[in-house]
């Protein structure tokens, strides 16, 4: 469950302040699939990354399954990220230098588990995401799709609740993209709670996705278009 | 906390981005080979020094006159045997001999074959000898560095000595001393008191100087008082102070290196600071999203500071050993002058190998806290990266 | 300039101190801006800021902690190896005593390892809070530290040039040794109620360790502390000298005795060391910690055990004691 509450986010530069986000307020529930929209700089990818807190608020309330991602600790908002978030970012984010496998085990070493309990779950979530085939093959020699496909792995690994992306499919072609949405709906089956942003038409009919929240401007404009 | 997997995840970083530390590493043993080079020499020297003092005797008297040594009357040998708490008293007989041009000398050192004391000092340089043989005519067993130079001018098997008299006196060369001794021995000449004696110009009831033991160290000082007031003409030098001035010199040496070498230390933590402060937009990338997909703060840091501790280690490694190996193995070319440079004989030294606590723990001192302090603020800097970044 | 600076480790040992002092400094000023602009509640960028400098205070601190704690160490050995340089002296106890400043830096030392390891103990629950409870009272034992440390330092110089090479000092056997008549152990002990003490207030650490009796487990530790002091020194070290006039806590850090020196003291001072802290934090932060309790436990039972095995196989080998 994500809530927010009067959120706001101002950029001070010298003596000209930009408000980005303009007292938004979201209730998400568990298993709900939410689809920002919006044109770029309509601070969706802002209000993303806020609530897996990479961004701090100026003011106003985010919490995350009841904690309070923005004001806590460094070390208590990694572990909030660790275990109930999934990213998955429009340039898809892989190390290029490590190969598939490696890359889904990231978000789990912190963890504290031992080598063996990973294996297994990045085995688990390579399978869920339809990659494990290219498990040892480095992330730079992937195509487009399967760059994807291991960021959902990456994004699966932890088992989070929350699965956040961020213009998941600017880089793909549409079969990939069609592609995506299908995984997607097979986590929303799973009870994941989804949120996209992004200003892809192919999102716009989504038969899963519960609501579309237009932003503009910073806020979320009124008119909100509920499926269903 | 430090699971498998993060120590794999760390290996795998290192091992990916090798091209990236090779540059650090490699000055790293260049500092740390030179360093331990110095170190390792100081400390051989110092240990067969050492040693050497071990065998001497506790104090030693001598006859002075205008500040210079004279030669010493047996007599006295006498005197101190009468003074309570002193034991082994030995006369000896010693000098340096300088060869026709005069710009070498040799060490002679005259030896009481029969006096068992003697024997005990000099076990480790005869102990192959059969001294039967040896003292039924003149002879004499030399240094390394002697009998090289004595080849070198045709004397093979014996040597002609001028005596002061004028006299030539045929010393038979019997053998030579075991190379471990080279430190001390590589300028010498060991042979029977009574002939060092005739080649040295001493009197028959001349000696050098008297060496004697005080088995009981409380009793120092007070022996010392006594024995300084047994003639007016008589210097009195103890084993302690002899070993001071060695110590003095060689932590001199090792010092004036240990300054200098700060300046180029000053030097790699400035390259090091720099090194690590200049981070490259796709490192930062990379730690941003570290960050974006749950690392912390602390577990950055920890990869960070890891990785820069194995660099560290794998450069004191290699550069430990390799100075290892060029004091011990190759007894270390254009080094060992620095520190025995004015020899007279061309020497053929073993440095004794001595690898102690200390001079790890000192060597780990002036490298690797250096090191991880200059980057530390650095690699700080790194671990905060935004995970802001990651979303760019 | 005084030939004592040119001795290698001392110029290793000062180097060092001096470099752990300027990052301690460079922490020093960050923790004033943070403890002075410090707002955990407000969402300023500034707060944020703070928040990622107050990593690189702590990070700097653990560093310095654990170089110091083997620069105690090297310290130790340092002196040691003076012992060479100077006349009369035969082991450290001699060097320290070679100038009125030896023994105060050596207390001092100790006394900043023990801040230093509550202050890792206040840092480590620090940051299992959600809200950095327990950040100011961290940040004032950091800045007591530094003051400290800072003396250390200016003392760590003082003491190093004020060696004088040819005035003699005095040797432990001078330095411990009886004088004729005078008890050197406190509360007017002999050797026998000394170790009856030594043993009865060991038991009394493990059994207020184990039942939480925080501030009854403080007066009995630091107790403990000083009286396995004089146990060590006045008996204990003779049957590891096995010489029973022998008095002195420094020779056996020496080779001939194996370090073993290295290992007693350490394992005492850190058992107690980490002890009292867990005790102080229980008290004063309400914060309690099962793990710490077994190093604890193991630390000091290793300590007295090191001890009373010497005694025994003394007995062993010789059917007698000294």
């Amino acid at each position: 469950m994500i809530q927010i509450e009067n959120l706001y986010k101002t950029f001070q530069h010298e003596n000209t302040s930009t408000t980005v986000l303009n007292n938004i307020n979201l209730h998400i529930q568990q298993g709900e699939c939410i689809i920002l929209k919006g044109v770029s700089g309509s601070g969706k990818t802002t209000l993303l990354s806020m609530m897996a807190g990479l961004d701090k608020p100026s003011s106003g309330k985010i919490l995350i399954e009841g904690e309070p991602i923005s004001k806590l600790p460094d070390l208590f908002a990694s572990q909030l990220r660790a275990k109930k978030i999934g990213m998955i970012f429009q340039h898809f984010n892989l190390f290029d230098h490590l190969s598939v496998r490696e890359n889904v085990m990231i978000p789990l070493i912190p963890s504290g588990l031992n080598i063996n309990e990973i294996n297994q779950k990045v085995t688990q979530s390579l399978n869920l995401a339809n990659i494990s085939h290219k498990k040892e093959a480095l992330a730079s020699h992937l195509s487009g799709g399967e760059k994807q496909r291991t960021a959902i792995a990456r994004a699966l690994v932890a088992n989070p609740n929350i699965i956040l992306c961020d213009e998941p499919t600017a880089n793909l072609d549409r079969t990939n993209s069609l592609l995506f949405i299908e995984i997607l709906k097979e986590l929303h089956n799973l009870g994941k709670t989804i949120v996209v942003a992004t200003h892809d038409p192919l999102f716009d009919n989504v038969s899963f996705s519960n609501t579309i929240i237009p932003m503009q401007e910073g806020t979320i404009v009124e008119g909100t278009v509920v499926n269903e | 906390m430090l699971n498998n997997a993060f120590f794999h995840f760390l290996t795998l970083q290192l091992f990916k981005e090798r091209s990236k530390h090779i540059g650090i590493i490699i000055i790293s043993v260049l500092i740390l080979f030179l360093l331990s080079s110095v170190l390792f020499i100081s400390s051989s020297l110092r240990h067969s020094l050492n040693e050497t003092l071990q065998v001497q005797p506790d104090f030693v008297i001598s006859k002075v006159q205008g500040g210079e040594n004279r030669a010493t009357p047996l007599t006295w040998s006498n005197e101190l045997l009468n003074i309570y708490g002193i034991t082994h008293v030995s006369p000896r007989v010693y000098g340096r001999y300088f060869f026709k041009s005069k710009a070498k000398s040799f060490l002679i050192v005259g030896v009481d074959f029969l006096d068992e004391q003697a024997h005990k000092n000099l076990q480790k340089l005869i102990e192959n000898i059969d001294i039967k043989t040896f003292l039924t005519q003149n002879s004499m067993l030399v240094g390394e560095g002697v009998k090289e130079y004595l080849a070198h001018n045709f004397y093979d098997k014996s040597y002609n000595f001028l005596t002061p008299k004028g006299e030539f006196k045929t010393v038979k060369i019997f053998q030579t001393l075991p190379t471990k001794t080279n430190l001390i021995g590589n300028d010498m000449m060991i042979m029977p008191m009574d002939l060092a004696r005739e080649i040295l110009g001493y009197g028959e009831d001349e000696v050098t100087d008297i060496g004697f033991n005080v088995p009981n160290p409380d009793e120092w000082t007070m022996i010392n008082d006594k024995v300084s007031a047994l003639h007016y003409d008589v210097r009195v030098v103890n084993k302690k102070e002899v070993q001071q001035s060695y110590e003095h010199l060689y932590n001199y040496k090792g010092g004036v290196f240990l300054m200098l070498f700060l300046i180029l230390l000053s030097t790699f933590m400035l390259i090091l600071y720099q090194r690590y402060s200049m981070v490259h937009s796709n490192e930062r990338r990379h730690i941003g999203l570290l960050r974006a997909l749950g690392w912390s703060i602390h577990d950055v840091l920890k990869l960070k500071l890891l990785e820069t501790l194995s660099i560290v280690f794998i450069s004191f490694i290699l550069g430990v050993v390799t100075a290892y190996i060029y004091v011990f193995i190759f007894s270390a070319p254009l080094l060992k002058e620095l520190f025995l440079g004015g020899q007279n004989l061309t020497s053929t030294i073993k440095f004794t190998p001595v690898l102690d606590f200390s001079v790890l723990s000192s060597i780990f001192f002036i490298y690797a806290l250096p090191f991880i302090s200059a980057v530390l603020i650095p690699v700080w800097r790194v671990a905060i990266t935004d995970p802001k970044e990651a979303m760019l | 300039m005084n030939e004592i600076l040119f001795s290698n480790p001392v110029i290793v040992y000062l180097l060092s101190e001096l470099i752990l002092f300027v990052l301690l400094l460079i922490a020093f000023i960050i923790s004033i801006r943070v403890l002075i602009h410090w707002d955990f509640e407000s969402f300023s960028p500034l707060q944020f800021k703070l928040e990622q400098q107050a990593y690189l205070v702590t990070t700097i601190t653990l560093f310095v902690f654990s170089m110091k704690f083997l620069l105690l160490l090297y310290f130790a050995f340092t002196v040691d190896s003076l012992a060479s340089l100077i006349a009369g002296a035969m082991c450290s106890a001699g060097v320290i005593d070679a100038n009125e400043y030896g023994s105060p830096l050596l207390a001092l030392k100790l006394l900043i390892l023990f801040g230093l390891t509550l202050w890792i103990w206040v840092n480590f629950y620090d940051l299992r809070t959600k809200n950095y409870q327990w950040f100011k009272e961290k940040s004032w034992i950091f800045m007591v530290m530094f003051i400290f440390i800072t003396i250390e330092l200016l003392l760590d110089f003082t003491y190093f040039t004020h060696i004088d090479t040819h005035q003699p000092v005095s040797c432990c056997s001078a330095l411990f040794g009886q004088l004729e008549g005078a008890n050197p152990l406190p509360f007017g002990l002999n050797i026998s109620t000394l170790l009856i003490l030594f043993y009865l207030l060991f038991a009394l650490v493990i059994l207020t360790l184990l039942t939480h009796q925080s501030l009854l487990y403080i007066v009995a530790n630091i107790l403990f502390l000083y009286i396995a002091y004089f146990a060590v020194v006045y008996f204990f070290g003779t049957y590891i000298y096995e010489l029973p006039t022998h008095k002195c806590p420094f020779c056996m850090l020496q080779k001939e005795y194996h370090y073993v020196g290295y290992l007693l003291w350490i394992s005492l001072f850190l058992g107690s060391y980490i002890g009292i802290n867990s005790a102080i934090t229980a008290l004063w932060l309400k914060e309690e910690n099962q793990a710490s309790i077994k190093i604890v436990m193991s630390l000091l039972s290793f300590f007295v055990l090191l001890c009373s095995t010497y005694v025994a196989v003394y007995y062993f080998k010789n059917g007698v004691l000294l």
